[in-house]
């Protein structure tokens, strides 16, 4: 069932187009419809893989959850011809193109340097609760603290976004 | 897998589309004529019998309706939403077991040997059931977020908004009023949930096993408090009154579909039918016991049917019928007390519905799931 080239090559095809064109959409909605797509796609990949619980969380939590907050807010404003050129002015436009000549780079250098070598497939466990389990363990008693201290972090992001939007000049300026 | 197989289970899948679609128009009749009960009017009666061919006319003048797309629209997410409307609930019904496995002995056909197939009544089993149908079902928020951001309208758009911060926030709910009922199955199947809800009630009290011969061994009586706090939240889910903000008719014409007509408004229609469907499908089985009748196993009525004469084939086809008309019986009666609820209570204000949603239902839900967690442990002796 693991990678079933049926179902895998459509899906790979349409998470590509749908990643390239929350680059290349003009109008911020269609940018985020398009994160949407790819992160649905990229659910039922799991799904095809056999990783059936990520699948199903990868659905719940960004596709359903995280990705509706950005349609969300992104809906709230009014964004009809947002369509600027990449970058005004010669320094920023220098800048720009200099910092994406960086990041092809570094992208390309990392492909390259990469040790290609055939990975042993190791078949899915056919029942999902042992899998889920595994993760279960994971998450809960090996790499608890790890996992614990990336939810305070998130947590302190939290707080940190609402204290810079509540200070002056910001967004929730109480003065 | 081979190509009988394969085909009879793309066929299995029309099949359960056709199903959700074809039982929305008998909702409908069950719906307007029970407001018609229950606000002692007669509601349709003419055309047909019961006035139950009404509906067929309802169709015709759905499909005749002219097109209309409001000017200033995005043309394409206009069109798409009302599609995107049907894919979850179709999606999640499809992996919910609609009835017991039906098994088929080798046959022979088209010259050659097929089977032995043993065919679930469901679209497809991935063994996590609840978690793909709450990941799938979370994906309506967008197509009511297209419809509203691209019908150019605010009315709709601020359904829209309101439809999902209220899904977002209700979803939470929902989740973790499972959480409790998910502990003590020990699994996220649902045919192993509906086998563990099998005979009477029996239960770890005090280190010694009990049981409760007259009640059957259902969820209901282990999560009470479980099973309303989920009923309540999938009525936020589905849209449906009390709960119907996006669409309050006083504030917001129609909310997110206020710019659609015919077929097209029909879809989203079809849509939150199907989000109803499929919630009462999960109801039935995870609190009554899915596709079994207490005391009764599917293995119980296939002897049945084999004392009675039957062949192997037919039993085992008579076993799956009877035990799809058992969870449909369960499941038109949750869709009753949608009904119900829906022309008894009045809409609530929006601040109360946040309210409900996140200072009752998931402080009780976030308490249940403590509480359960450690009765599991106590019960176990550990």
């Amino acid at each position: 069932m693991a990678n079933n080239p049926i179902v895998f090559f459509p899906l790979a095809f349409v998470i590509a187009v749908a990643a390239l064109g929350v680059l290349l959409a003009s109008n911020p909605i269609f940018s985020a419809l398009f994160l949407v797509l790819s992160m649905v796609c990229l659910g039922f990949m799991f799904l095809a893989m056999g990783a059936f619980f990520l699948g199903g969380v990868q659905l719940a939590v960004y596709a359903g959850a995280v990705t509706v907050l950005f349609v969300m807010v992104l809906m709230l404003f009014d964004l009809k011809d947002n369509a600027n050129p990449i970058a005004k002015g010669l320094l920023s436009r220098f800048l720009k193109v200099s910092s994406i000549g960086v990041f092809v780079g570094l992208i390309t250098g990392a492909v390259s340097l990469t040790k290609y070598y055939p990975v042993p497939v190791k078949a899915a466990d056919p029942s999902s609760m042992e899998s889920t389990r595994v993760l279960a363990v994971g998450l809960f008693r090996d790499y608890v603290f790890a996992f614990e201290i990336l939810g305070v972090l998130l947590l302190v992001i939290a707080i940190g976004v609402v204290s810079v939007s509540r200070i002056k000049g910001g967004t929730h300026d109480r003065a | 897998m081979d190509a009988m197989y394969i085909g009879i289970e793309i066929i299995k899948m029309v099949v359960i589309f056709l199903l959700m679609v074809q039982l929305v128009p008998i909702l409908v009749w069950i719906e307007r004529r029970g407001s018609a009960f229950i606000q002692n009017r007669f509601g349709p009666n003419r055309v047909g019998p019961l006035g139950l061919v009404q509906l067929l006319a309802d169709a015709v003048k759905f499909a005749f309706k002219e097109e209309f797309i409001p000017g200033g629209s995005y043309k394409f997410l206009f069109l798409l939403a009302p599609v995107v409307a049907l894919i979850p609930g179709v999606l999640a019904f499809a992996a919910i077991p609609l009835g017991a496995p039906f098994s088929l002995e080798p046959f022979e056909m088209f010259g050659n040997t097929w089977g032995p197939y043993d065919l679930k009544l469901q679209g497809y089993d991935y063994g996590i059931g609840i978690v793909f149908v709450l990941g799938v079902s979370s994906l309506a928020a967008y197509s009511l977020l297209m419809a509203g951001w691209g019908s150019a309208n605010k009315y709709s758009l601020f359904g829209a908004l309101r439809a999902s911060a209220q899904m977002i926030s209700y979803e939470l709910g929902l989740g973790l009023s499972l959480v409790g009922i998910l502990l003590l199955y020990g699994t996220f199947s649902f045919n192993e949930m509906i086998a563990i809800q099998d005979g009477p009630l029996t239960f770890m009290f005090m280190g010694k096993e009990t049981i409760i011969p007259f009640l059957p061994n259902w969820g209901i009586f282990y999560q009470p408090l479980g099973a309303i706090l989920f009923f309540v939240s999938v009525f936020a889910e589905s849209n449906r009154l009390p709960f119907d903000l996006p669409e309050a008719e006083a504030e917001l014409v129609a909310g997110y579909h206020t710019e659609y007509g015919g077929l097209k408004m029909n879809m989203f229609y079809i849509g939150e039918y199907g989000h109803m469907m499929v919630a009462s499908a999960l109801m039935a089985t995870f609190y009554f016991g899915g596709y079994n009748l207490p005391f009764v196993t599917p293995e119980a009525i296939n002897e049945m049917f084999t004392g009675m004469g039957f062949a192997f084939n037919g039993a085992s086809l008579m076993t799956t019928l009877v035990s799809h008309l058992i969870l449909m019986t369960k499941v038109f009666l949750f869709l009753w007390i949608f009904i119900w609820v829906r022309w008894t209570l009045p809409r609530f204000r929006y601040d109360q519905l946040m309210d409900l949603g996140w200072k009752t239902i998931l402080p009780w839900a976030l308490a249940n799931t403590v509480i359960t967690a450690f009765v599991v442990v106590l019960m176990r002796g550990a």
